[in-house]
């Protein structure tokens, strides 16, 4: 099957101690390595405000998960664990790569549009479109 | 060829040297003036946004002369100077396309936050200026931000 990129983001009770955290973290990638998963990127952003209430917490310890499956079940179980785990307050989980190929087809489209025409003249600046075609033209002459 | 640029560069001509006819109309300008701005920067616009850009007010105060000329020039329309060819609107460009921005991430919301109103609400396109493929990519990147308490959903709470 087809690879998948996720992106994970929980959010923990600010008062959570660091360990609970780390707890929490390990046996996430315990489940992600089981299900054939990998953890590409893990980030502890800390705690942060909110911008709005959640639980009555103004504050959270964000943490992102960025996760390759290729195991369908793999979010669901991750989501459970989120979900059943006292100190999260807050989860989502979103599919990039998706975006992620279109963003590489756009780069790859405009890498090819760039070397094709070196310079693109600006519509709005009239001198200097102006100034160029002479020279595409005179080349095109040579030719 | 010359012709061209000529005519191109002409209505753009009396934006400096020819102050005169914008004098006439300044009580009504005085209303649209500020309209461009916001477009571009968010704070001047204070205590209401939604005003000027939904046109209630903001366009009435043009007159009739601009609504003829600008108004119907689909992109562009913020209030912006007369011209010896009626009015002269300012175009607006999409940041995105300019910066080349292939995706818009919804975990820097200080980026995003730019593109909302103080109620929250995500600016529409005809005042940012957001091309339709950028204002796509950047609601659901605000929305999924809001989702994650990243972003308001109204307000500063």
């Amino acid at each position: 099957m087809d690879e998948r990129l996720y992106d994970m983001i929980f959010i923990c009770r600010p008062a959570t101690p660091e360990e609970e955290i780390d707890k929490l973290l390990a046996t996430l990638e315990h489940t992600v390595e089981e299900r054939a998963g990998k953890v590409e990127k893990k980030e502890k952003w800390g705690a942060r405000k909110m911008a709005y209430r959640v639980h009555r917490h103004r504050e959270g310890y964000y943490v992102l998960l960025v996760l390759r499956a290729t195991q369908g079940d793999m979010v669901h179980e991750l989501e459970r664990r989120l979900k059943v785990s006292d100190i999260v307050i807050k989860y989502m989980t979103v599919r990039l790569d998706e975006d992620m190929k279109r963003q590489k087809r756009l780069a790859q489209r405009r890498e090819k549009k760039a070397s094709r025409r070196p310079r693109a003249g600006g519509r709005t600046h009239g001198h200097g479109g102006g100034g160029e075609q002479p020279a595409a033209a005179a080349a095109q002459a040579q030719q | 060829m010359a012709d061209e640029t000529q005519k191109e560069t002409h209505p753009e001509q009396p934006r400096s040297p020819e102050p005169r006819p914008q004098d006439q109309p300044r009580a009504a300008e005085a209303a649209p003036a500020p309209a461009p701005r916001p477009a571009e920067s968010r704070p001047p616009e204070g205590g209401r946004p939604p005003r000027e850009g939904r046109g209630g007010e903001g366009r009435g105060g043009e007159g009739r002369g601009p609504r003829e000329g600008g108004a119907g020039a689909g992109g562009a329309r913020e209030g912006g100077k007369r011209g010896r060819r009626g009015f002269y609107r300012k175009k607006k460009v999409c940041r995105f396309c300019v910066d080349r921005v292939d995706y818009i991430d919804y975990k820097k919301p200080e980026q995003l936050m730019t593109f909302i109103q103080e109620r929250g609400k995500i600016m529409p396109r005809r005042i940012t200026g957001t091309c339709s493929r950028h204002q796509r990519w950047l609601a659901e990147a605000i929305k999924r931000a809001r989702n994650i308490a990243l972003m308001p959903f109204g307000g500063a709470r």
